[in-house]
């Protein structure tokens, strides 16, 4: 039964990036001999396993430290305050609840449904030079920074677009805490931050863990918001991985960029592999 | 009486087909589905789609054009190597004509078809320079980059590229150009910027040879961009993505100077999304650059002779009336007396054969990557 996915997974997923990786040390003939003859800067293998020149040719390049750190800060910022954010409307609509919540939860779920191009086209506009938050106070005669073109813009551009789902995530583990724990807990006159603390958080851990993983593994490859808002350098992996491969036709290079992205997105994977690892062994499936 | 008549008639027949087969190359047994590869902005696409393919179905009603189209030819690359592998491989290289800067490339590869005013009789109008530059490729319109500046704040524009450079640092803030990497108006301004510092010689042979060595001398000209850092739009280092990112900040009148397509800023003008205040105007010493833009057919593709009927009309005086006036407000390949009156008023004396033209494609990405290091942010 589960042969045909495991085939196409095989085929047109497992086969590329085993590709794509034998190209980033060198291999450069067979599948690989039509690519290395049209791009530029391609290096290629001095012995049987290959070579690191394109990897040290990428850690070389002044272009890809401040690139590294940019998207790495960018994922960490962003993915903090999307989480703590997400808590606190989980958690309000857990202990308020009621008609306000409910309200706030549906509004904020509506970035879910906006194509990604259009939110960076909309943010861009409005924190533009001559956009609405600058119209605005110029009114009241503050003289606002325009902060398109800068790595803020990307930050609050990729928590605009992933606010959502971690949303739906952490509130819907939230939602599934029994209500006698809770007030259990408050009879027996815990604090409220001792309830987020040893009850809430623990009870909805796997979720929560979840919604990190998945949201600072999309900031990390995102391309659209960086490449409207950002600055044109230092960018994120993402867009500089287009660069490379597109208008600078430097396809070994921008593969090799692709791997070291691919190993920052591991080590994030690890988290949620541990997390599930974890819950599976407190509820004794292993 | 009657027998010598039906001769007459098919002899009369006989070379009225012989006739129209000489005039236009349409074998009745060609394929007529024609797969055009389109790898330019969004206003080449506008040409094809909405102004040249209408009018060609009207021409030549049982073709049929199926268009494939790569944003800016970002896949360039990529889509070259298909072509050079299906040649490689002789398979069916999936196009029978191409427009977009790769032509080039493949022309120089030889991978293109030449050709000859025998089987594409209008190249006959087409000056043979232009022609003996594209090696294969077969020029059709031509564009330039052009000096636009908003007429309200700037009331003597710059006559050269000191002069720009000059404006943009006594006004901080008002001047920009595009990221090279995003399109080729701000490619032309980083060109023009760099070429001072090089012989028109050295110039030449990184038009035309791919040349490592001669690239070192693009450090001074990255010196002076470099300084533009401070003065451009944002004062930051930063620089718009791509030829509509300029255009955009000229018409919300953040910026007030930074170079434009010809085609692009008469097409927002017409439309209406470029403010009237907008003017436009060439610099020399040197100049910008600008140049044909060159259709391909290759070699291997199985469907040439419906190609060619497709490109000798373009090269029409018809189409090309619409190349000058429709969307598009480009220039034509073909002298201006064979266009209509009012297509030839509006595009004035341009010699295309004397554009100063842009470096070799595997220069250009080498210059795209350089000032992405070099320039911004630093």
């Amino acid at each position: 039964m589960s042969l045909p996915p495991v085939l196409v997974l095989l085929g047109f997923i497992g086969v590329p990036i085993v590709l794509a990786f034998a190209f980033s040390l060198g291999h450069t003939s067979g599948p690989n001999e039509i690519i290395s003859l049209i791009g530029q800067e391609i290096y290629e293998k001095d012995s049987w396993w290959g070579t690191l020149d394109a990897y040290r040719a990428v850690f070389q390049d002044s272009r890809f430290g401040p690139d590294l750190r940019t998207t790495l800060a960018v994922t960490f910022i962003a993915t903090f305050l999307v989480v703590v954010m997400a808590l606190g409307m989980g958690i309000y609509q857990r202990i308020v609840g009621g008609k306000l919540a409910m309200v706030m939860i549906s509004l904020s779920l509506v970035p879910l449904f906006v194509p990604v191009v259009i939110a960076a086209f909309a943010i861009r506009t409005f924190y533009d030079g001559n956009g609405f938050l600058k119209s605005l106070l110029y009114h009241f005669g503050i003289d606002f920074p325009t902060i398109t073109m800068t790595t803020n813009a990307i930050t609050i551009g990729t928590i605009w677009t992933s606010l959502p789902f971690a949303i739906l995530m952490v509130s819907s583990g939230l939602q599934s805490i029994p209500d006698a724990l809770i007030e259990t807990a408050q009879d027996a006159g815990a604090s409220f931050l001792r309830i987020v603390r040893t009850i809430m958080i623990p009870l909805a851990f796997v979720p929560i863990v979840i919604a990190i993983t998945f949201t600072a593994i999309g900031i990390m490859g995102s391309f659209t918001v960086p490449y409207f808002l950002g600055a044109n350098q230092p960018t994120m992996l993402g867009v500089e991985i287009a660069l490379f491969f597109g208008p600078y036709n430097r396809p070994q290079l921008s593969v090799v960029m692709a791997f070291v992205i691919f190993i920052a997105a591991s080590l994030v994977a690890v988290l949620y592999v541990w997390a599930n690892v974890r819950s599976a062994k407190q509820s004794g499936r292993i | 009486m009657k027998k010598s008549a039906l001769k007459k008639l098919v002899a009369v027949l006989a070379s009225a087909g012989l006739m129209l087969l000489a005039l236009a190359p349409t074998p009745a047994s060609a394929n007529q589905t024609i797969r055009l590869y389109i790898g330019a902005d969004t206003n080449v696409k506008d040409l094809w789609e909405k102004a040249l393919l209408p009018e060609f179905y009207k021409a030549y009603p049982d073709y049929k054009v199926e268009i494939t189209y790569d944003r800016n030819g970002q896949n360039d690359a990529q889509t070259l190597a298909k072509v050079v592998a299906s040649k490689a491989t002789r398979k069916d290289p999936g196009m029978d004509v191409i427009d977009g800067g790769m032509t080039v490339q493949l022309g120089g590869a030889g991978l293109l078809w030449r050709g000859t005013p025998g089987l594409l009789p209008n190249l006959r109008n087409v000056p043979q320079v232009l022609i003996k530059n594209g090696k294969g490729g077969i020029p059709y319109r031509a564009s330039l980059v052009l000096l636009a500046y908003n007429s309200k704040n700037v009331k003597t524009p710059p006559k050269t590229l000191a002069e720009v450079l000059a404006w943009a640092k006594a006004n901080p803030g008002k001047f920009t150009y595009n990221a090279p990497s995003g399109g080729g108006s701000g490619f032309a301004f980083v060109q023009t910027v760099l070429d001072t510092n090089l012989t028109k010689k050295e110039v030449d042979t990184l038009v035309t040879l791919p040349n490592k060595t001669l690239q070192a001398k693009w450090e001074k000209g990255f010196e002076t961009l470099r300084e533009l850092n401070k003065v451009t739009y944002g004062q930051n280092g930063t620089y718009p993505v791509n030829n509509a990112a300029t255009l955009d900040l000229l018409s919300k009148g953040l910026v007030d100077m930074g170079p434009v397509w010809s085609d692009q800023i008469a097409s927002a003008l017409k439309a209406g999304t470029m403010p009237k205040d907008i003017k436009t105007t060439t610099i020399s010493n040197p100049s910008f650059t600008g140049g044909p833009a060159f259709l391909g057919i290759p070699n291997n593709s199985p469907n040439r002779n419906a190609a060619r009927v497709l490109v000798n009309w373009v090269l029409s005086p018809a189409a090309q009336n619409i190349i000058v006036t429709g969307v598009m407000n480009g220039l034509p390949v073909i002298p201006v007396e064979l266009l209509d009156a009012s297509a030839a008023a509006s595009i004035g004396a341009v010699d295309i054969t004397t554009l100063r033209p842009g470096y070799l494609n595997s220069n250009a990405t080498d210059l795209r990557s350089a000032w992405a290091s070099k320039v911004p942010g630093k």
